[in-house]
């Protein structure tokens, strides 16, 4: 059975095509300006990486901000869903999950079925999410991909007090013009970054086993200081923690064919 | 059959005035304007004027009322308010009452005061903020003055007869919007939210007698409905002032049928009847004063939290929605509060912060509710 699923967020697309219960292949792109553009280019790329065409799903559902709008999908989910699922097929020691995305941070407790429990969103701030990330990235003058590695080479962290990312951004200017080493202020950045996510963790509570997925999981930095700040350790995902949103997309087509079938 | 007149009820709310205003208005009736339950409408209505409860309905964005009220700090519903107030919108109104309700449409109420173009009659009402006896006693005595502000400003007079009468036209209302709500119970309810929203706007926008006319008739053709079954779950939606049926759509357009709510633009706002005998003040009185309490009402959540737990339980909800507009400290708190309670009762809750109307951001409260939807499995 060829089942796949589709996420297409603020950032990014991902596509992930499953076969007979395992991954086949896998796609992340920038998103386009339109949904459907993005949703289309990146189930291409992942349809040719496992050589197959659009004939060969017999099951997709989309995910993410542009989920309604994804033409070959049978069905949406939202992405709270998704990464409950995604993260619980894959460990299923997990009931917590932390999705750090583009535009929003999700904290996600499921059952052991992967199923929805309970979830707080952040409010409508771009503090403790992906897009704070890249502001400060952008503003410090280096890869978002290196604010993981730089700031853990750091032994003497910066503070950043704002909660909102255009003070923040001040704050992390301020610190340029005081000559601070670029190494401390990603580390300050880091930091700052989990004191956010934790306040939105606090809100539902951690139940353990934790995993922390989102493009936000692949800050090495990020995810050292959430663990320090929560005090559990994260299971590590072996797969892109990028891609579980679309994971769990394609375990809900599965789902949804199953129960057709039945 | 139902009657033309009848059957666009639910249109009145689209815009601020409306044919029913017009004609009020070229017929030289006067219209008050009022933006709070605290005000007893009643009084108005027997000063042989229109009650008119003031809304943010068509505001597309707060560039002036931003230079009175900030941004960062003050609620968008009373931004919307005033900005409709500034570029003349409510030049309608020849009066407006507003109270101590909460500080954001106060604060509100009075840069509008100051402003040079207001209604001739700006009148603030103040509320005691505590469920007491000498609270009563002081309330009583701010609704006399009020009364007597009326009298004096329009050189009127009040008087008991017609507050006897306005008195059974209010409580009429009530009744018949009360048996909107009862219809809301069933299994399958032959109203939405969204429409009965759209109803409840409609009453304090037009001639009272008249709504209750249409809304008799108009009873009548919604009993006859089939009934939604095709929804996913109940939900009841509680926590900030909502005048957006728009809001209401977007839960409804993904399956979740609003069957109640504890809202001031809704149950709070009809559910307590003013005692029919007696003097009619003192009867209109303490029915504003011990209506389902706002959480403006200090030590008054027990009453606020039975309310909330009986309508729960009368409508059979699977889920609660608690929203609150930005900076809306009352039902930003109160609402931590409802949802520790529900939760313990085993009620699956949402809680989202939100900015009012048009200045919403959809994509995120959608998704949302859609989770939530997934959450309690329907």
């Amino acid at each position: 059975m060829v089942i796949a699923g589709c996420d297409v967020g603020s950032l990014s697309a991902e596509a992930v095509i499953m076969k007979d219960g395992s991954i086949v292949a896998s796609e992340i792109i920038r998103v386009r300006p339109r949904p459907e553009q993005s949703a289309s280019d990146v189930m291409d790329a992942a349809l040719s990486k496992a050589g197959m065409t659009y004939k060969d799903i017999e099951g997709c559902f989309s995910t993410g901000y542009g989920r309604e709008k994804i033409p070959f999908a049978s069905g949406n989910i939202s992405e709270i869903s998704c990464h409950g699922k995604g993260a619980q097929w894959l460990i299923p020691s997990v009931r917590t999950v932390i999705d750090v995305g583009g535009q929003d941070c999700k904290v996600i407790k499921v059952d052991e079925n992967g199923k929805l429990v309970n979830f707080v969103m952040n409010d409508k701030c771009a503090a403790g999410t992906g897009r704070f990330l890249e502001f400060m990235a952008k503003v410090l003058g280096i890869g978002i991909e290196d604010l993981g590695p730089q700031g853990l080479s750091s032994e003497q962290p910066v503070s950043i007090t704002s909660f909102c990312s255009v003070y923040a951004e001040t704050e992390v200017l301020h610190s340029i013009y005081e000559g601070k080493a670029v190494a401390d202020i990603a580390a300050g950045i880091n930091h700052a970054m989990s004191e956010r996510v934790k306040a939105l963790v606090k809100r539902v509570g951690v139940e353990e086993d934790i995993c922390i997925t989102g493009g936000v999981a692949k800050n090495t930095g990020v995810v050292k200081n959430l663990e320090a700040a929560l005090q559990v350790s994260a299971q590590k995902l072996t797969v892109d923690p990028q891609l579980i949103g679309a994971l769990g997309a394609a375990l809900f087509a599965r789902e949804a064919l199953a129960n057709q079938n039945r | 059959m139902v009657t033309k007149e009848a059957e666009e009820l639910t249109q009145i709310c689209e815009t601020l005035s409306n044919p029913y205003l017009e004609d009020w208005k070229k017929e030289g009736g006067k219209i008050v304007g009022y933006a709070c339950t605290y005000v007893p409408e009643e009084i108005i209505h027997a000063a042989g004027m229109l009650p008119y409860r003031i809304r943010g309905t068509g505001c597309v964005g707060t560039s002036l009322a931003d230079t009175w009220l900030t941004r960062i700090a003050n609620c968008s519903f009373a931004r919307s308010i005033l900005e409709l107030a500034l570029t003349g919108e409510y030049d309608f109104l020849d009066g407006v009452v507003f109270n101590n309700g909460c500080d954001h449409t106060r604060r509100g109420f009075e840069n509008w005061k100051a402003q040079q173009n207001t209604p001739s009659f700006m009148y603030m009402l103040p509320v005691p903020h505590v469920i007491t006896d000498d609270g009563l006693q002081w309330y009583r005595e701010e609704v006399n003055s009020f009364k007597d502000a009326m009298e004096q400003s329009f050189g009127i007079e009040i008087k008991d007869e017609k507050l006897k009468e306005a008195v059974k036209v209010y409580n009429e209302t009530r009744s018949l919007l009360k048996q909107l709500y009862e219809l809301r119970t069933q299994k399958n309810p032959p109203i939405s939210g969204a429409e009965t929203l759209k109803i409840l706007l409609a009453s304090v926008s037009m001639p009272r007698e008249k709504f209750n006319q249409l809304l008799r008739e108009l009873l009548i053709e919604i009993r006859s409905r089939e009934g939604i079954s095709d929804y996913r779950a109940r939900l009841m939606l509680v926590g900030s002032i909502n005048d957006d049926p728009e809001l209401i759509e977007l839960i409804e357009d993904i399956g979740g049928l609003v069957v109640t709510d504890s809202l001031c633009f809704g149950a709070r706002f009809f559910w307590d009847l003013d005692e029919e005998t007696g003097d009619p003040m003192d009867s209109i009185t303490a029915r504003y004063y011990y209506h389902i309490p706002c959480p403006r009402m200090y030590g008054a959540l027990p009453q606020r939290l039975d309310f909330l737990m009986s309508a729960v339980k009368e409508a059979a909800v699977d889920g609660v929605i608690l929203q609150s507009i930005k900076f809306c400290d009352l039902h930003g708190v109160e609402n931590v509060l409802e949802q520790k309670a529900l939760e313990k009762a085993g009620i699956p809750t949402l809680k989202i912060e939100r900015e009012y109307g048009p200045l919403a951001d959809t994509g995120r409260f959608r998704t949302r509710v859609q989770a939530f939807l997934e959450q309690i499995g329907k």
